[in-house]
């Protein structure tokens, strides 16, 4: 069985990043991460008063790893899941929820702002995001890759990797 | 499976270097990190001990270009090799589009090559996965080292049925690195097609 993937475009993302974009005016955190629980991007949006975000793509894999580990954890206690992760340094927090089976929220966010804010508002954002993500759900098979495609992928494959 | 960002017009693919500890993974995607230039790859990242053993993966995210209007990236993936740590490489298999195994040459490795492949197997028939349904690229690495495995033992050891391609590798100096990731993100993108 290959994992079912989520294709989020369209209105779907549209209403993601508003979900997204409300939560960091509502929290005042920072930057928020919609991502998959294979480590990549779906939407993502930073607070117009924050500067650039690190890598999302290094934060996205860490997180989802971080995730996994702390899932794992879990059934190795007999829980069926510990539901949020929460990290919190001397200026920076952050905050990991899952959204459904297939995807994960995140919120960093300044410690000067209340943790119980942070996660009223992520977990509404999680029941918001969940639907959205549910109804996202694609077969792989039927992502539209083609021929056309893989064949200008693999000439850039050679140009890229040229010895 | 491989991620479709249609608002980004990204799609993204996940590889996975398995292989028992010490066969090469992180110096494979080093040579790779040293030799794409900067605006064609992101930060490296490595979790591993003090003394560079991976304990739980490294990371490194490849920008191939843009095919059709859609930029296409491929996130490549070490493992921990080292038996103990299974429980992590474990999860790092979760929604893999394609594996290079990294085998050992060394004389002494034979085992080691040989347990390795039943535990990949094995992980990802956890997620009900069989191998032979997964783009899988065998690579022989370390050929430089004296009274290296002949080729045929250690494919005889990993895939009895020579079902996979193998390359010779000297991932320290680059050899056969390239072939390698080619040959995977290739078979990759015929199974997307394949699957379509």
């Amino acid at each position: 069985m290959v994992e079912p993937a989520i294709a989020l475009f369209g209105a779907a993302y549209e209403k993601s990043v508003t979900v997204l974009d409300d939560l960091l005016r509502e929290s005042g955190a920072r930057y928020a991460l919609l991502l998959d629980r294979k480590g990549f991007v779906l939407a993502h949006k930073e607070a117009l008063w924050a500067p650039r975000p690190p890598s999302l793509d290094s934060l996205a894999t860490l997180v989802a790893g971080n995730a996994a580990a702390t899932q794992a954890l879990a059934k190795m206690l007999g829980e069926p899941r510990f539901n949020e992760l929460l990290h919190q340094g001397t200026t920076h927090g952050m905050y990991a929820e899952e959204v459904g089976e297939l995807a994960l929220l995140v919120v960093i966010f300044d410690t000067s702002v209340p943790v119980g804010r942070i996660k009223l508002y992520g977990k509404r954002a999680v029941s918001a995001l969940e639907t959205l993500t549910k109804d996202a759900v694609v077969n792989p098979a039927k992502m539209g890759i083609d021929t056309e495609y893989r064949d200008g992928a693999s000439a850039l494959l050679d140009e890229l990797f040229r010895n | 499976m491989s991620t479709i960002n249609f608002a980004a017009r990204e799609i993204n693919f996940k590889i996975v270097y398995y292989g028992p500890g010490m066969s090469g993974k992180t110096t494979n995607l080093k040579w790779v990190f040293q030799q794409v230039p900067p605006n064609r790859k992101g930060e490296m990242i490595s979790l591993a001990t003090e003394d560079e053993r991976t304990l739980f993966f490294d990371f490194l995210p490849v920008d191939l270009g843009e095919v059709k209007g859609f930029k296409t990236r491929f996130h490549l993936y070490t493992v921990p090799g080292q038996v103990f740590y299974n429980a992590s490489r474990k999860l790092i298999l979760r929604g893999v589009d394609g594996v290079v195994f990294v085998a050992d040459s060394a004389p002494n490795r034979l085992r080691a090559n040989a347990e390795s492949m039943r535990n990949l197997r094995e992980n990802l028939n956890e997620y009900g996965i069989k191998t032979e349904e997964i783009p899988l690229i065998l690579q022989a690495n370390k050929r430089d080292v004296q009274d290296a495995l002949p080729m045929e033992m250690i494919q005889a050891v990993i895939d009895p049925e020579s079902r996979y391609t193998i390359h010779e590798a000297i991932a320290t100096n680059g050899t056969g690195v390239f072939e390698t990731l080619k040959a995977v993100s290739r078979s990759v993108l015929s199974r997307v097609v394949a699957a379509g």
